[in-house]
Parts: structure tokens; sequence; C-alpha cells
């Protein structure tokens, strides 16, 4: 028999089964589930979920089939660097119309196509569903088949219909979908080696990338594709070539690296260059796949001298971060990736959750916590604000739309999602890490909050 | 597609997609408007990316905790109809949230499925007739028609149709401000102040939006248009539409109470600002104050004080309709060259306007009422500019024309203070001429307050360029 728990904040009685603390009972939050209509859902919609897996493609037109509304609230907000095109940062939108609604909206999504192409010559054109493309029925399948025997680009479609789930996890799904079915396989690289990879959902947010690529082509690896932060979709074509798949994003991209591992017989390592423990680690797990011994002398080359370089200049963050508290609210993957880097800063996470959480997700956030760790699930506005005005972290981790949240209670708060100051990856990325964080638990303001005119 | 000349003129390599909107949809426009209701929660019937993105732009514009509910739609919901989400959606914010009304606004997916808003509302109403239910009012938003200032305006009229209710006369003005920045709207509130004449915002986002840090900011909009401001709005001596694109609900005010209703000018710039303040005095017959011309005497001596600097400096615009065309009067009466004007929503008022203005002011600036951001490039290419007007997303067309971007309108999230921003009235008009005139100096004059001149401009190109080939 479950052990009966009082509920961890005041909610909907259906709601307090999907927050718990790791160690009494239920260590694993119910997930998974519609969120309750009528709250203030942090959730998106499946095409937000597609869309944020596809639009680092930065040689890539990302084309919102769609009203206006859709493209106009989520173009060039990924926070995703490139350093070559910037063809991925257009918004651009079919703009359904009524018109559109009642006798279809193929035709318009055809012309599109066909005028994108002659204004950008891209190297592929992904087309979104909206939740309205589908409910009207177009065939975005076949417009897009069509348009691609005309252009002779490729032209590729997402079926990311917003609707078709609560968890925006599916549009990830669907999102990695359209590059198997559409995109790996279709080029063959120029040359090959034997120590080619991908590596797996890294979105180059803030240029994270850019914060440990030096080092795995340092240790010898030849990078295929990144998908698919900071790349090109020829790239990604080549991807089936590789000899392993590294998974930095294991929410978003797991998915991805275990249909090429049946479909391609590449396997995967999950990796997480968040933090220098996890860093270390992750490049050993690379370099011992490959099992070639001057990889792996170069390989400790390299981390002696990564360490050796970062070392004491994260001292004077720790000194002060030391013992603070962190709570995580998340998309997913930092509920987990970023556990070891927090402790290693001296910092204790006292609560980690998503918003789009599934079982395995869960599974991984329990490995990773202490126990007493409460751990949430798919938080709505009220209750992230009543666990933050209980628990009083001296941080919160989440994004955009929780920020004022936490601010507003003189939570200090940092955005770990697309509004990232800087690149947090890597060795160096750390000290990155460790200054960005201070800057906002360490900050003065932070103590005048609780201040009053009245002296009370 | 287009009614003005000049408009198709400039879309020659582009007929069928929009890139880099320079609109919004209908759901937005609503949701601006509900931020200025007290007590009020805001419910999107739709999937939930409706509100989440709504609210990210909200959110990072404002930079305050923006909550908007959502019917959280998804697959079996869609083929069997709406009715259970939105039934347990208002069910879950009575019993929860307590507020005192509730506006449910569509989305393109449950206009499309044709859900009956009104019908099932009655039905939840008809459901719980012991319990004490929240005005709940349903707003027709479809995503595929018009853009958010259609939305922002039958919000608006949804509001008033729903619950205005004549009583006795009560000597106010209903102001129906349109989307304005909260320092805009509190500006508005302190002209009426002056004028010793007591208003009704419709919305009154002025703190709300711009809370002060405290917990309660977290409670449902603590400030705002109350529900019995919005019945009372029948019993008023007129309405004051500050935008012409939002003025449906003072229409529906005259025509069924017989409430007067002045339809514009936005008060920006030192004519629209007299036309205000006039028509203001006029609708309640009050004498208008002298404290109005020493306002109106500084705003003067500020363009004075800064029209060297301005005068026939090239300026492009883009933003919402009735901004854009007051933007452009404003401008030209400080000197400067209006050269493209751009607004996302296919207006034909907004070309009448700048029609008019153009007349007035003898200048042509290239048109685009319904066009996109690209659009505007290319005509900027073409006619050229020395500063643009306009919110975060010009940021990159100022970078590649290299000329300065003043921000301005919705969203700003890439500079601090968007709720702060005052253009309106005299003393908002003050402030922005000193802070665009500002601008200029920063961008066209050197250190010792000397202008660069174009020769020196490009010879510093050229010492970068040989600099640059040297060292490759």
């Amino acid at each position: 028999m479950e052990p009966k728990l009082e509920p961890i904040v005041e909610t909907f009685k259906s709601r307090e089964k999907h927050m718990c603390v790791k160690g009494e009972g239920l260590s694993i939050p119910v997930c998974d589930k519609a969120s309750l209509p009528g709250t203030v859902t942090q959730r998106t919609c499946v095409y937000g979920g597609a869309r944020i897996v596809l639009m680092p493609i930065t040689d890539s037109i990302h084309l919102v089939h769609g009203p206006i509304g859709c493209a106009a609230c989520t173009w060039d907000i990924r926070g995703s660097k490139s350093s070559r095109e910037d063809l991925y940062k257009k918004g651009c939108s079919t703009d359904l119309g009524e018109k559109d609604i009642i006798f279809g909206g193929e035709k318009k999504l055809f012309e599109t196509v066909i005028e994108l192409r002659k204004l950008y010559n891209p190297g592929a054109i992904f087309v979104y569903a909206t939740c309205v493309a589908g409910v009207i029925g177009d065939d975005i399948k076949a417009v897009c088949k069509k348009a691609e025997e005309v252009t002779g680009c490729r032209v590729i479609p997402v079926q990311s219909e917003g609707f078709q789930d609560h968890n925006k996890t599916k549009g990830h799904w669907i999102g990695c979908d359209a590059l198997l079915d559409y995109v790996i396989g279709t080029r063959e690289p120029e040359k090959t080696t034997p120590f080619d990879i991908n590596v797996v959902g890294e979105f180059n947010v803030a240029g994270d990338f850019w914060g440990f690529k030096p080092l795995l082509e340092e240790m010898g690896v030849n990078i295929i594709s990144t998908i698919t932060g900071d790349s090109h979709v020829d790239e990604i074509a080549q991807a089936h070539r590789a000899k392993l798949n590294i998974v930095q994003c294991q929410k978003s991209s797991n998915y991805l690296a275990k249909k090429m591992e049946k479909k391609y017989g590449i396997p995967s390592i999950k990796v997480n260059f968040f933090g220098l423990e996890q860093t270390v680690n992750s490049l050993r797990e690379i370099a011992d796949f490959f099992g070639d011994p001057e990889m792996i002398e170069r390989t400790e080359k390299i981390i002696e001298s990564g360490l050796a370089e970062v070392e004491h200049k994260t001292d004077e963050y720790r000194e002060r971060l030391q013992g603070k508290t962190v709570a995580l609210y998340v998309g997913g993957n930092k509920a987990w990736s970023l556990v070891r880097a927090f402790e290693e800063l001296g910092m204790d996470v006292m609560m980690s959750g998503t918003k789009n959480g599934i079982r395995e997700d869960y599974e991984r956030i329990k490995e990773a916590v202490r126990d007493g760790t409460i751990i949430v699930d798919d938080a709505n506005s009220t209750e992230l604000a009543r666990l933050l005005k209980k628990y009083r972290p001296n941080l919160l981790i989440s994004g955009a739309k929780e920020k004022y949240i936490a601010l507003k209670l003189g939570v200090p708060f940092c955005d770990f999602n697309h509004d990232r100051i800087s690149a947090f990856a890597g060795f160096n990325g750390f000290v990155s890490f460790a200054k960005e964080v201070d800057a906002s638990v360490s900050s003065p303001v932070f103590d005048l909050t609780s201040t009053s005119l009245r002296g009370d | 597609m287009h009614h003005d000349k000049k408009v198709t003129e400039m879309h020659h390599d582009k007929k069928f997609s929009v890139v880099n909107p320079s609109k919004m949809c209908q759901p937005m426009g609503a949701v601006q408007a509900l931020l200025g209701l007290k007590n009020s929660m805001p419910l999107i019937h739709g999937s939930q990316g409706c509100s989440t993105y709504m609210r990210f732009q909200l959110t990072r514009h404002f930079r305050e905790p923006i909550e908007v509910a959502s019917t959280s739609m998804n697959e079996k919901t869609v083929i069997y109809g709406g009715e259970y989400n939105l039934m347990k959606a208002l069910k879950n914010i009575t019993e929860k949230q307590s507020p005192s009304i509730i506006a449910v606004a569509s989305s393109c997916l449950t206009e499309t499925i044709g859900d009956d808003m009104a019908g099932i509302i009655r039905k939840f109403e008809d459901a719980n007739p012991d319990k004490e239910l929240p005005v709940i009012v349903s707003i027709s938003t479809p995503s595929y028609t018009e853009s958010h200032v259609e939305g922002y305006n039958g919000t608006i009229k949804a509001l008033v149709e729903n619950l205005a209710a004549p009583t006795v006369p009560n000597g106010k003005v209903n102001i129906i401000t349109g989307f304005l920045s909260p320092a805009d709207v509190g500006e508005v509130k302190e002209i009426l102040n002056d004028l010793n004449l007591e208003g009704i915002i419709l919305t009154d986002t002025s703190e709300n939006l711009d809370a002060p840090l405290s917990e309660s900011a977290l409670n449902l909009y603590d400030g705002g248009t109350t529900v019995e401001q919005l019945e009372d709005t029948a019993n008023s001596l007129g309405t004051i539409a500050l935008s012409k694109h939002v003025n449906s609900a003072g229409e529906f005010l005259e025509k069924k109470f017989g409430v007067k209703l002045v339809s514009g000018p936005l008060p920006l710039g030192l004519e629209n600002t007299d036309s205000f303040i006039r028509s203001a005095c006029k609708l309640a017959d009050l004498e208008i104050p002298e404290s109005m011309d020493r306002d109106r005497g500084r705003l003067m001596d500020a363009m004075v004080d800064a029209h060297s600097y301005n005068y026939h400096r090239k300026v492009a615009i883009f933003g919402d309709p009735d901004f854009v065309s007051s933007m452009t009067l404003f401008t030209s009466e400080m000197g400067m060259i209006p050269t493209v004007v751009c607004t996302g929503a296919k207006s034909k008022r907004f070309t009448e306007d700048i029609e008019t203005i153009s007349k007035e002011k003898g200048c042509s600036p290239v048109t685009l009422a319904g066009g996109d951001l690209y659009d505007m490039h290319k005509a900027i290419k073409k006619v050229g500019t020395d500063i643009l007007i306009g919110n975060s997303y010009g940021a990159s067309i100022a970078d590649e024309e290299n000329i300065p971007l003043f921000r301005a309108g919705f969203p700003i999230f890439d500079r601090l203070g968007a709720q702060r921003i005052s253009t309106l009235g005299y003393r908002g008009g003050i402030d922005f001429v000193d802070r665009l005139t500002n601008t200029i100096l920063d961008f066209y004059y050197d250190e010792a307050g000397y202008e660069i001149v174009e020769e020196e401009l490009e010879e510093t190109l050229i010492d970068h360029q040989k600099f640059a080939e040297e060292e490759i």
C-alpha cells in the first residue's frame, strides 16, 4: 500500500501526486498527463517542440504553415548561434486567411515555397504544419513533394499540428522523424574516418557547442554533423556514416539516436558537457568507445590541460555559493544534467522538475538528485509560486515565463534556456556558468527585497 | 490583394510569403486588452502553445509575470469538440482562482472546429445555478482573419456589449487606449486628471504591467479596469478611442446608448495632442486649463531646441497602424522626412491617414499596409533612412543598414524599460523628442558636437577596409 503523504503544496487533488520527495514513498511523480484545462500551464504545443529541434539548422528556411500568430510569436527565439548563415532566424509564414481555411491552403503553401526558394536559395525548406493546417486537412506531404520536384530544393514536411498531444516531447520526436525520413542518409560523405561521430541533441544555445567542439577535434574524432546546432542540412544528410552518436540533450534527441541505431547500426552514448566532472567523464567515454590508445592518451592530456586552465578560476564564486540552494524547473534535460555542475559549485539542488517529463526522464532525475529533493512534474504558475514561497531556494533555474514569478518573490533567477547570456559547456563554459550563477545568487539587490521603508 | 499603388510596386518579388512579420494574431490582441482588467483571468480556448507563446512574448517585453490560462486542447478534444475542456477550464478557474471576470478568447483551432463558446458558457452557468460565478465573456478572435489590432478592438467591444448597462449619467469619459505602454496609459490618466475629468480607461494596464517588486504582483491582476466600470460605460458623456482602429466599442455605445464617439487621433505629437485635449474638453464642456498651455509650451521648447539636429533627417517607422501614422505626423512636425512607413495590418484607414499627413506636410513616404519587415527593408534600401523607429525586430535591419533603431512599440525584448517608454501627450512628447534627438546625436555627431559628414564616414569605412585587407 502506498504511504499516505501530505501534499507538498496546496493544489488540485489530481495534481498532488505530480510532486514528490525522493526517498519518501513515491520517488517518481505522476507524469505525462494532460494539463488541467483552465490552469496557466508552462507547457507549449507539439509544433513548438518540433520547431526547437529543427530551427538551429542555419542554412534552411523554416516555414510555418498556418495563420500568422504561430510564426509571429516564435521566430528567432531559440538563442541558437550560427557561425555561418542566418537564414534560420527569419520568421516565415504562409499567413493563412479565411479563404484558405475554407478552400484549403495547399496552393498558397506551394506558391510560398516556390517564392522562398527563389528569394533565398536555402539548403532546405522545412514546412511546419500547425493546428489549423491539420484541421482543414492540407496534405503538406504532397505539396512538399511536388515543390521539391519543381525546385530541386529539399522541401521537408514536419507534421507538427500543435494539438496532437499534451506533451511537446511528441513534437521533438516529430522533428527527429523529419530528419530520419527526409534528410539522414541522403548524401554520402566525401571521406570517412574510423572516428566519425555525430553530436546529437546539441543546439548551440549561446554557443555551447563551441565550448566542447575544439576538445573533440583535438581528441581526433571527426564530427560529421551536429544535430542540429550550427548545422547545415547537407551535413545532417551524411550523418548515417558516423561510427558513434554522442547525445547531449537526451530529452529531445535520445529518440533520434535510438532510431539511428536501429536503422544504421550506429551506437550512441549519453554525454554531458555541463560541469567539469561530467565533461571529463564524457570525453573519456568517447575515447574509451573508440579504444584507440593514442586517442586515449591525447584525451588525458586534454583533460589535464583543460582542468589546469580553469583551476582556481571558480574559487571566488564557489566561496560565495557554498551551501546555497537551487531549484531547477526546466524543459527536460537540464533537470538532471545540471545537478552535478551545481554540486561542483558547492550548491544543493533541493528541487528539480520538468514541464514535459516522461517516466524515463524522472528515473534519470531520481538517479541524479540526493534524498529529500522535491521532484515536480508540469507545475503550473500557481504551484510554482507556492513551491518557491514555501522552500525559498537561493536560485531558480528556468525559462522566460517563470522568470518574473521568481523575481517578484525575491528569488534570484538564471535563464538557462533560450535567453542565456553565456555558453556553459566544456571547461571554460563551467567558469562562465559559475560566474553567471554567482551574479544572480550573490547580487546585493536581493538583500534589499526584504527591507521596507517602515523599517520592519 | 493590396489597395495601395505604392504597396504593389514594392511587392514585385514577393507575393505569397510573409517574411519577418510585423503583425500578430487576434488572440494576442485580445490578451493585450485583457491584461488591463482588474481581478480577471484571460483564457485562450485552443492549444497550449497559443497561451504559452503569447505569455513568452508579453513577459519578456513587460518583464512582469503574465497569467493567461489555456483550455489545453488535444487530439481527442479536437475530434469531439472543445466543450468538455472549456467547461472544465471554467470550473477550475472559478474554484481555484475565483476572479471577478473570465474572458475567453477563441483561437484558429476552436473557430475552425466550430465550437459555440457562448453556448458552452451558458451551459456552464446553467449547470451552476447556486454558485456565485464570475462574469464570463466570450470573444471571437479567429487568428486567420485580420491581426492583433482587430483582436484588441473586438475584445473591448465584446466586454462593453456584454456588460454596459445604462443607469444614471456619470459625467465621465470612456477612453479606449489601444495597446499602449503602461507609461503612456499613465500619461493619458494624468492628462484627464489635469483636465479635472474622470475617465473610464479601456483597459488600464498602467498598474498591472509596471508592478512593484512584491508578492502581490503574482495575484490575479491587481489593478486595472473593474467590471463595474465596464458596466458604467453606458452612462458616460462620450467615448474617445485614442486609436481609430479600436473604436468598435465606442460605435456600439453611441448607437445603443447615445454615448458620443470621437475616433482618434492618438495623442502623439503636438497637433494630435491638441486635438485630443480639445475633444476631451468639448465632450465634457470644460475650459482648457492653463497648465496645459505650460506643458504644450515645454514640448514646443523641446522641439525648437532639437530642430537643427532633426531637420531633414530621414525616418522609417513600423508598428501598429495608429502609432505609425501619428509618429509620421510627429516626426514631420519635428522637421524630419518620413521615407518608409509600415504596418502589418491591411488597413485602408491607415493609408488614408498617411495620405492626409503626406499632403499636409509635403512628404511622400513609401506606405506599406499589410507589409512585413522584408518589404520594409527592401523599401529602406531603395529610399534610404537615417533612423528606424519600431520594435526589437528592427534591430537586424538597423544593424545591416548601419542606422540607429529607436525602440518603441511591441515587442521590445533586447532593452530594459519597455513598460516605461513614454511618447503620448505633451510630456511624453518631450521625453520622445529628447531621447530621439540624443540617439541622433550619439550616432551622427562627434564628441565635440560636430556633425560627422558623409565623406568622413566613408573615409572611416575605407580605412577599415584597407586595414582589413592588410590584415589578410
